[in-house]
């Protein structure tokens, strides 16, 4: 039991990262962004990347693969996500599909598909912690549930107090408005993007650390896209009860089920929630009728 | 015209746009604004107010409109095509006839998100001093705001963008008389002690033109008929269309009135 | 359509209906019917299979466009919906049970079921929110079939015999080529039809905005829901093709990416548009062998992981560039050409605003 809820807690730290990229996208341009999963991808073969140019040096490689994660999200938006203003919001999630397959297309080109380990390259070990009641998970488990809260109560300051954070969160609500108070509405998106590919390839850099590095690890983001959903895609503080919800079903499904159920679940919690309150659980319900 | 000075603060030449690239909403909109002064634009539904406006503040990309004839030119700069954000940061501040206030925000909030100007003109503590019952409501959600208020804090966070000319869009929408009264009275105020000029947008003449200095009439996309307060008050069909206290005894209709359109431009 | 450089006019109710209105369109559907025709009797092998391949993904696309084009309901599911058709079928092959008369009838039972449930949440739900209900609902289908091929298909698959009509045995290329192009030009006929009926007026009405098209009269909920069964039945009947015409049935086959390639065939060849559809079917089929071709062609010992990734990415390169510059796609290309020949040697430009 207690492994269950180490488990739950640890897979719920990377949907909540990928979900925060999600709704901080959603937010910004009404896009639900499909490849956030070949975002934290990229990130993953970032830091692989980085760690092979500084071997052993983490400290140099960790900063310069997070920048560069966030720098690809400023361009995504740059040179896809502003031109497609005005274009119906089905173009636009189209083309975060297009852009998914880009990506996968050149990290394949770049890194061939085989796959990797960045945790050799950067000179650290992934050695197993024992926890209370028994449960033992990895180093790198309790840096995702680390790297999730701290993310979570950065985001959540910078939203709250700071006048960027709050200019953010009105460009989000109202972007012609905020525009004629002076924002500049295009560079507060590109933060966005630059917010949600970087909370994205963070959960990549630590999950290929902990697990694996292949370009198919895209998929987690599509499973992840239902956590959005079901805190509500406009909610960033539903991320949260949603991440832990749709993990621990998803744990629940592979302990009483079998690993085909499980891969499938999150999508079961997304059917459910669509019937039952569309908007997710702390969506407002107006979101439906703006996409 | 009024009193016109040299250089006007905002002037709109022969302003054409087109939406959708085929739509042509208003065109050969000429109009001045002069420093320190309140001027009415007046016009019936879908005359090309609000379009005039947005011109003048900027389109978005997703708007799907532009300025395709003409220019505007604010200060002896000129501004067509610009975007909204850098407009307001001129002292170009547009108060929006809907979606004017961040609902999901407080009002605290909403006074926060903006960016102001160039200039300081007005300091938070006077724009509470205006409107006290924003101070009070502070910590409330936009969202939960009566119409009247929405409308004082759009006023009040378009006046900490530091606006040498504010463009208000259809004020009196939506709200009770008195209301009305008191928020014209106080734009009357804030240009009398900040020196803010208006352009007002509006429906409802009689308030406009209150407290207006000079009007323009917008019909059809077109600028038809202009002059002071006087002068607008003094033509009959004004009297009658808009104001409604017209002395004509046979009820003439809207599009008979020949000698109204003198201003239109045939080429 | 052809009066647009002037003087022709239609001067009958029958002028009107007909589907192919000049004597040059006529003369040019004969003679593209004559090359279809006789195609097999000078084109290779590879050839015919590559236009087997393209009628395949019409069939399908065309049924996409009618859900997405015409009544503007967002489906990322498509691939589950051929995915549901080809597992009906393989189970019912399975089972003995391996004539068409039987497996064809009891797939489009099944995919107009699918298609019922997969369309109540577009009740209530609209654009992103549907597509992603789709999403999800693909990855069900997918389950269900992983499930039972696991159980049932000794894990890799099931294989299907070819169908068999009395005396007649559908197997080699010619064969297939025949029955697709066919069954190709049947369903784009119905779809040309359809559009001009009323029911294809209804889901315009409904895409352009469902609350207008709901206040003359339309009953939107009955005609999103007939999209939606209307084209999840031909897209399983398609399914269905594809198990007799492959002989192989697996999960693998349906991955997200073939409901990404049928949305890409649409968006590409001209939303809403039928002939747009074929087009995009025709584009997105035959673009994987001219990019082989082209890579061939500049290296010939390239790197066979090299192929791949450039494959995908061109794909979604080409989609993105539709989406951002031509969104009414290959249809609004051909237009143009037509138009700009119609008008010569006159530019034709509407208003200063392009100026």
């Amino acid at each position: 039991m207690a492994q269950a809820l180490a488990t739950t807690l640890v897979v719920a730290s990377l949907y909540a990262l990928l979900g925060a990229g999600y709704v901080l996208v959603y937010r910004a341009s009404r896009v639900l962004n499909l490849a956030q999963g070949d975002l934290l991808t990229l990130g993953g073969y970032f830091l692989f990347a980085t760690a092979a140019t500084f071997p052993g040096a983490p400290v140099l490689a960790l900063p310069l693969a997070a920048a560069l994660s966030a720098l690809t999200g400023v361009l995504v938006y740059v040179a896809l996500m502003r031109p497609m203003a005005g274009h119906p919001v089905f173009a636009a999630v189209l083309v975060t599909v297009t852009l998914g397959i880009l990506l996968r297309a050149a990290i394949v080109l770049v890194f061939t598909d085989r796959t990797r380990h960045p945790l050799q390259n950067l000179g650290l070990s992934n050695p197993p912690r024992p926890l209370a009641g028994g449960a033992v998970v990895s180093t790198f488990d309790l840096v995702m549930v680390g790297a999730a809260v701290a993310f979570f109560a950065a985001l959540f300051v910078f939203l709250k107090v700071s006048p960027l954070g709050i200019r953010m969160r009105a460009a989000g609500e109202r972007a012609l408005l905020a525009s004629q108070r002076g924002i500049n509405f295009h560079g507060v998106f590109a933060l966005s993007w630059a917010l949600s590919a970087f909370a994205g390839s963070l959960a990549g850099m630590i999950y290929s650390s902990n697990v694996r590095l292949e370009p198919s690890l895209g998929i987690l983001g599509l499973r992840a896209f239902a956590v959005a959903l079901v805190g509500g895609l406009d909610s960033l503080g539903g991320v949260v009860p949603a991440a832990l919800l749709v993990a621990a079903v998803e744990v629940a499904s592979v302990r009483w089920g079998n690993p085909l159920l499980s891969d499938v679940s999150p999508f079961l919690c997304l059917l459910v929630m669509l019937l039952v309150r569309p908007w997710g659980l702390f969506g407002t319900k107006e979101e439906l009728e703006r996409v | 015209m009024t009193a016109s000075p040299a250089t006007p603060l905002l002037e709109l030449e022969n302003v054409e746009v087109v939406y959708h690239r085929v739509a042509t909403a208003v065109q050969g909109v000429s109009l001045r604004v002069p420093e320190r002064s309140i001027v009415a634009l007046l016009g019936t539904n879908g005359a090309g107010k609000t379009t005039t406006l947005r011109a003048v503040s900027g389109f978005l990309g997703g708007d799907d409109a532009r300025v395709v004839a003409g220019r505007i030119v604010f200060r002896g700069e000129v501004i067509t095509g610009r975007m909204p954000h850098e407009v307001a940061r001129r002292g170009l501040v547009l108060v929006p006839e809907r979606d004017k206030v961040f609902e999901t925000l407080t009002v605290g909030e909403n006074l926060d998100a903006v960016v102001p100007g160039r200039r300081r003109l007005v300091t938070r503590e006077q724009v509470f001093h205006y409107f006290p019952v924003l101070a009070e409501r502070r910590r409330q959600l936009a969202g939960y705001l009566s119409g009247g208020e929405r409308q004082m804090l759009a006023l009040a966070s378009a006046l900490l963008c530091q606006p040498e000319l504010l463009l208000v869009d259809e004020l009196s929408l939506g709200l009770a008389p008195a209301i009305v009264e008191t928020l014209m009275a106080l734009v009357r105020r804030l240009r009398d002690e900040l020196g803010t000029a208006v352009l007002l947008v509006e429906q409802n003449a009689a308030a406009a033109l209150a407290v207006a200095d000079a009007g323009y009439v917008l019909e059809h996309g077109r600028i038809v008929y202009d002059g002071s307060v006087e002068r607008l008050l003094a033509h009959e069909d004004i009297r009658e269309f808009y104001l409604g206290v017209g002395h004509r005894t046979d009820r003439v209709r809207y599009t008979d009135v020949k000698q109204y359109r003198r201003r239109r431009r045939w080429f | 359509m052809a009066a647009l450089g002037g003087g022709y006019f239609k001067t009958s109710y029958e002028a009107d209906l007909a589907l192919v209105d000049t004597r040059l369109r006529r003369v040019a559907l004969g003679a593209l019917v004559v090359a279809l025709l006789v195609l097999p009797r000078f084109a290779s092998g590879f050839v015919l299979d590559l236009v087997s391949q393209a009628a395949f993904a019409a069939i399908g696309a065309l049924a996409l466009n009618v859900l997405t084009g015409l009544a503007g309901q967002i489906s990322l599911g498509h691939a589950g919906f051929l995915a549901a058709g080809a597992f009906t079928t393989a189970a019912l092959v399975e089972r003995g049970l391996v004539s068409p008369l039987v497996t064809l009838p009891a797939t489009a039972l099944v995919g107009g079921v699918l298609g019922l449930v997969v369309g109540m949440p577009s009740l209530r739900l609209k654009g992103l929110y549907l597509a992603l209900g789709t999403l999800a609902m693909h990855h069900v289908v997918l389950y269900a079939a992983g499930e039972m091929q696991a159980r049932a298909g000794g894990n890799t698959g099931f294989t299907i015999p070819p169908p068999r009509l009395g005396g007649l045995v559908f197997r080699g290329t010619v064969a297939w080529y025949y029955a697709l192009v066919v069954l190709a030009a049947l369903v784009l006929l119905l779809v040309v039809n359809l559009q001009r009926s009323r029911a294809g007026r209804a889901w315009m009405a409904i895409r352009d905005r469902d609350v207008a098209a709901a206040s003359v009269g339309i009953d939107v909920a009955r005609y999103k829901l007939s999209a939606f069964v209307w084209s999840s039945v031909v897209t399983a009947l398609a399914g269905a093709l594809f198990a007799y015409h492959r002989g192989f049935v697996s999960v693998e086959a349906f991955g997200f990416f073939v409901a990404v390639e049928y949305i890409a065939m649409i968006i590409i060849g001209g939303l809403g548009s039928a002939l747009g559809a074929v087009l995009g079917a025709a584009f997105v089929t035959l673009l994987p062998y001219v990019i082989d071709a082209l890579v061939a062609g500049v290296s010939p010992d390239a790197a066979q992981y090299y192929v791949f990734p450039a494959k995908f990415g061109a794909f979604g390169l080409l989609m993105a560039l539709f989406l951002l510059f031509e969104p009414l796609g290959l249809v609004g290309i051909w237009r143009r050409v037509r138009n700009w020949f119609a008008l010569w040697p006159f530019r034709h430009r509407p208003l200063r605003a392009s100026s």
